[in-house]
């Protein structure tokens, strides 16, 4: 066996442990600050586009959401290499089924982050 | 209905198949790995037991949080999707939103919440025993607390969601 890549295995485990703790305190307050807002506080139906806008129009509900985005995907990434660890047949599909799993994972958050920037520009970058 | 509602609720459809299938996955792994293919009667036995001796109430918590969690992911790539209609036009985002106040999808929400409460608080209970000496006992009784109170808030939470579609 190789020693080199039993640890390094091991230490991605590690990470990926304390990552999904982590984010998962973070979104404790984060998610369901969130739902509490828009569906709670607010009834779903005012949260219109105008809402979203105006919402964004200050620092920390932009700082809210880009954490929520980015540890919201963190968790259910680390999650779900648990879930691919226990179900998948071999080496070689675990790897496949993770490598699929990243991308996806990966574009949602890039188009959340362009979203969030597209609608920033919106705001204040016209210079109206 | 326009084509962009028919698209969102052709891939919420979509979104729930994958969440049964994955609910059909853990079940028939469970089934093969966690205690034997079929039910039986010592395992009806087993309800007859104290709440403080069943010990199995944490395998089925197991079960659930990875559910839960794999039902909010999916809905969470569904809602990142819609959300990013807001970057083309207003009027795209505004007509698919306004599904989002209908009663069956207020409905789901209240599915939603119950299993954001339960998840959170499980896993906080996860952290827990991980942190500190807790035991099976006290593990147990968090369970139970967390159970009971995330179903109070779900309860709660859904009368205020609701509340619109009765009024």
């Amino acid at each position: 066996m190789n020693t080199k890549k039993t640890s390094r295995s091991f230490i991605s485990h590690r990470l990926s442990y304390i990552a999904l703790r982590t984010t998962g305190l973070l979104l404790a307050v984060l998610a369901l600050g969130h739902f509490l807002i828009t569906h709670i506080v607010n009834d779903v139906a005012a949260t219109d586009s105008s809402f979203v806008i105006s919402r964004w129009s200050s620092t920390i509900w932009v700082v809210w959401d880009v954490l929520l985005l980015t540890s919201a995907l963190i968790h259910a990434f680390a999650g779900l290499a648990v879930v691919v660890h226990d179900y998948s047949k071999n080496q070689k599909s675990r790897v496949w089924t993770l490598r699929l799993l990243s991308i996806f994972v990966m574009s949602l958050l890039i188009i959340g982050l362009l979203v969030m920037a597209v609608s920033l520009y919106r705001i204040y970058g016209t210079g109206a | 209905m326009t084509t962009i509602q028919i698209a969102f609720l052709l891939l919420l459809s979509f979104s729930f198949i994958v969440i049964l299938g994955f609910i059909y996955k853990v079940w028939k792994v469970a089934l093969f790995a966690d205690g034997g293919p079929n039910p039986s009667f010592s395992r009806l036995a087993k309800l007859g037991r104290l709440p403080a001796e069943r010990v199995e109430i944490s395998r089925w918590a197991a079960y659930f949080h990875r559910v839960s969690g794999f039902a909010i992911f999916a809905f969470l790539s569904l809602h990142i999707i819609d959300i990013s209609t807001i970057a083309f036009s207003h009027g795209a985002y505004d007509s698919l939103h306004a599904i989002y106040s209908t009663w069956p999808m207020r409905l789901f929400e209240c599915g939603l919440l119950f299993a954001l409460v339960f998840h959170t608080l499980n896993g906080i209970r996860l952290i827990i025993v991980d942190a500190f000496d807790v035991g099976v006992r006290k593990s147990n009784i968090f369970l139970r607390v967390l159970l009971i109170f995330s179903i109070i808030t779900t309860l709660g939470g859904s009368f205020v969601i609701l509340q619109p579609v009765f009024n």
